[in-house]
C-alpha cells in the first residue's frame, strides 16, 4: 500500500508541471529574404508562424468574407497579375466599380503605408478595410467571422495559429498580415543585375542568369538610371525597386480624385498618389492609380511626351515643363526590355502563393 | 524500516510542494537610459522656417521650400562615437536630428560628417541594423542607385520667379548633393546641453537664408538644380559648403 502510495506521489510529482494548451504550439515562419534585401520589420503582437500564414492564405482566398460569398481578395488580387486585377477598376458584389485599380501586392512587409492614398499604416489595418467596404466585399467582420466559425476547418486553423477556436476581425487580419508578408520578389534578373552593380556576390545560379542578360536589357538599365534618359531612378530604386513617397507623376492638369490630399486636407498633397513598386509590371497592367494605361508602350509614351504640369507636380519630373523626357523610338524600346528584367516568375508561379 | 518510508514521504512531499516554483532571477537595478539628442530648427533669417511657406529671397523671388534633409555621419567626441548617422528630415520627422544613448557631458565637443563618409557610403545599404539610418529602409531615396551612395544635403523648393504680385510658384529646385568629394566635417565646440527628462538635448541651427547666400550664393532661378552628376561639380559643392556654413550651434 505504500509502495503504491509512493508510486502515485511519483506520478504526480512528474506531470504536475506539464503545460495546459496542448495542441497550440505554433511553428515560427522563416522568411526567405534575399541577400540584397533589408531585414523585414515584424510587428512585435504578430510574429510570423506556420500556422498563421496558412490560415492567412485560406483567408485571402475565400469568398465567406464577402456579403454574397462570392468574392475574395484573391479575385482583385490575381498571382498571375503579379497580386493585381487585369482590368481596370475592380467590380464588387453590388456590381459596383471602384475608381482605382487594384494595387499590386509585392514586398508589401517593407511598405509602411497601404493603398493609393496611404491611408493605412500597417498591413494589419489595411487588409479589414476591402471587406466592409460597401463597393468591394461589402460585408461586415461580425457576420464574416461568424462565417468563419460555423466552419470546422478554420475553428481548427485558428486554434492552431492563436489558440483559439474563437474567430475575430483582429486574428484574421494578422493571418492575412502575415501571408501578405510571405508574398516576397526578389528573384528576377534584375535582382542579378542590382546585385552586380552594388558589388555584391552572385551564385553559380545568379552568375548563369548574368551571362542571359542582352546588352539591350543594360542598355534600358542605363536609361533607366540616367538624368537625361528616362531619369526613372528618383521614384524607382533600391531593390525593392521602390522609393516610398507620394508622388503627383503628371497625369492631370486638375484632379477629379485627390489622392493623398483626401487623407491630409493638404492642397499640397492633391494628385499625389503613392509610388508603386516597378516589380513584375510585366504582370500587372493596366497602370496608374486609374488603370488609364494599357501597356508598358503608353507608359513609357506618358513620360517621354505627355506629362501635364499642376501646381503639386513632383519637382523631381525635371523635363516637365517640354511635356517629358523625349525618349526616341529606340530608347523606349530599351527601356521597355529593362523593365522586362523585373519579372519575377518564381514568385507569380510561388505554388505556396496560390489558392489552397 | 517505518522510519525510511517516513523519511522518503518526507523528501517526496518537499519535492512536490517546492518543484513548480517560479524561478526568482534577481533584477539588476539599472536607472533609466539615458540619451543624447540633437535637434535642428530651420530658420529664414530670423523667422522659424516651415515647409511650403513663403519667403523672400535676397534676388526678390518667392520661395517655398518642400524638402530639407541631410545626413550627419560618424558623430563623435574624439574617439567616442555617439551614433553612426543621424538623418535629418523635416518633412517626415521634425526637427529632430539625431537620440541616442548616453549623456551630454561626454559631449563638450562633436565632430562629425555632413555626408557619409567613402567607408559607408559605398557599403551594401541593406546590409546596416535596421535601426541605423544608414539602412536603406530609413534612407528610402537619401540613397541613389545611378551612382551607388547616399544623398549628403536634399534642398527642394518651388519659387515664384517673377515678382508681379501674382503667386505662380512653377519654377522648382531641386538640389541633391552627394559623392565623395563633396564630404564635408562639420565641428562643434564648446556645447550647452539642456536636460529635458532623460534626454541631454543639444539646438543647432540652420539658417537657410545663409544656404542661399553664404560665402557663394546660389542663385535658384539660374541654378535650380543639381544631381552631383559630372557638369554640376560646381553648384554641388556651393550646395554643400553654404549648408555647412548654415548649421550652427543655436
Amino acid at each position: 500500500m505504500k509502495y503504491l502510495l509512493l508510486v502515485f506521489i511519483g506520478f504526480v510529482l512528474f506531470f504536475s508541471c506539464k503545460k495546459d494548451k496542448v495542441g497550440y504550439v505554433p511553428t515560427p515562419y522563416e522568411l526567405e529574404i534575399p541577400s540584397h534585401f533589408p531585414q523585414m520589420k515584424i510587428p512585435e503582437d504578430n510574429p510570423m508562424t506556420v500556422e498563421g500564414v496558412e490560415l492567412g492564405r485560406h483567408l485571402f482566398y475565400e469568398k465567406k468574407l464577402s456579403g454574397d460569398n462570392s468574392m475574395s481578395c484573391g479575385s482583385c488580387h490575381a498571382p498571375a497579375n503579379a497580386f493585381s486585377d487585369p482590368n481596370q477598376f475592380s467590380t464588387g458584389i453590388q456590381g459596383i466599380q471602384g475608381s482605382r485599380h487594384s494595387m499590386a501586392l509585392v514586398n508589401l512587409g517593407w511598405n509602411n503605408f497601404f493603398f493609393w492614398d496611404g491611408r493605412s499604416k500597417t498591413l494589419e489595418e489595411q487588409v479589414l478595410l476591402p471587406v466592409r467596404d460597401p463597393i468591394e466585399m461589402h460585408e461586415t467582420w461580425t457576420n464574416a467571422t461568424k462565417k468563419l466559425k460555423a466552419d470546422a476547418k478554420y475553428r481548427d486553423m485558428f486554434y492552431k495559429a492563436f489558440g483559439t477556436t474563437e474567430p475575430d476581425s483582429l486574428l484574421a487580419a494578422k493571418a492575412l498580415a502575415q501571408f501578405l508578408r510571405t508574398l516576397i520578389s526578389g528573384t528576377s534578373k534584375f535582382d542579378v543585375m542590382y546585385k552586380y552593380e552594388n558589388g555584391l556576390p552572385l551564385s553559380d545560379a545568379e552568375q548563369q542568369i548574368f551571362n542571359e542578360i542582352t546588352v539591350q536589357q543594360w542598355g534600358g538599365y542605363d536609361l533607366f538610371k540616367s538624368l537625361n534618359g528616362a531619369d526613372c531612378f528618383h521614384c524607382h530604386n533600391g531593390p525593392l525597386m521602390q522609393v516610398e513617397k507620394f508622388s503627383n507623376n503628371g497625369l492631370d492638369a486638375t484632379f477629379t480624385d485627390l489622392g493623398r490630399g483626401a487623407i491630409t486636407g493638404n492642397p499640397n498633397d492633391n494628385g499625389l498618389f503613392k509610388v508603386p513598386t516597378l516589380r513584375n509590371i510585366e504582370f500587372s497592367a493596366p497602370y496608374m492609380h486609374d488603370g488609364r494605361f494599357a501597356t508598358l508602350d503608353d507608359v513609357i509614351n506618358h513620360y517621354s511626351h505627355t506629362i501635364v504640369m499642376s501646381p503639386t507636380i513632383d519637382p523631381l519630373i525635371e523635363f516637365a515643363f517640354q511635356g517629358g523626357v523625349q525618349l526616341d523610338a529606340q530608347e523606349k524600346n530599351l527601356l521597355k526590355q529593362f523593365l522586362l528584367t523585373l519579372s519575377d516568375e518564381e514568385f507569380i508561379n510561388n505554388p505556396a502563393f496560390k489558392a489552397p | 524500516m517505518a522510519k525510511i518510508n517516513t523519511l522518503g514521504f518526507l523528501v517526496l512531499g518537499t519535492l512536490f510542494f517546492t518543484a513548480c516554483k517560479e524561478e526568482v532571477v534577481p533584477v539588476p537595478q539599472e536607472g533609466p537610459a539615458h540619451y543624447v539628442k540633437i535637434e535642428v530648427d530651420p530658420m529664414f533669417d530670423t523667422e522659424v522656417l516651415h515647409l511650403d511657406s513663403v519667403y523672400n529671397t535676397q534676388e526678390g523671388y518667392d520661395i517655398k521650400f518642400s524638402e530639407i534633409r541631410f545626413y550627419m555621419e560618424d558623430v563623435r567626441n574624439g574617439s567616442t562615437q555617439l551614433i553612426d548617422a543621424g538623418l535629418f528630415d523635416y518633412r517626415a520627422r521634425g526637427t529632430v536630428l539625431l537620440r541616442a544613448e548616453g549623456k551630454g557631458s561626454d559631449f563638450g565637443s562633436l565632430q562629425a560628417n555632413l555626408g557619409v563618409g567613402a567607408a559607408n557610403n559605398h557599403s551594401d545599404p541593406s546590409a546596416f541594423p535596421s535601426e541605423s539610418m544608414l539602412n536603406i529602409l530609413n534612407a528610402n531615396d537619401m540613397h541613389w542607385n545611378w551612382s551607388p551612395g547616399y544623398i549628403f544635403v536634399k534642398v527642394e523648393a518651388k519659387v515664384d520667379t517673377i515678382p508681379d504680385g501674382t503667386p505662380l510658384f512653377n519654377h522648382n529646385v531641386v538640389l541633391h548633393a552627394g559623392l565623395d568629394p563633396n564630404l564635408q566635417t562639420l565641428s562643434f565646440e564648446d556645447l550647452t546641453w539642456t536636460t529635458t527628462g532623460n534626454d541631454d538635448v543639444l539646438r543647432l541651427k540652420l539658417d537657410m537664408s545663409t544656404f542661399l547666400n553664404g560665402s557663394q550664393v546660389i542663385d535658384v532661378k539660374d541654378e535650380p538644380s543639381t544631381h552631383s552628376a559630372p557638369g554640376q561639380e560646381a553648384l554641388t559643392l556651393k550646395v554643400m559648403t553654404n549648408f555647412k556654413e548654415a548649421l550652427t550651434v543655436h
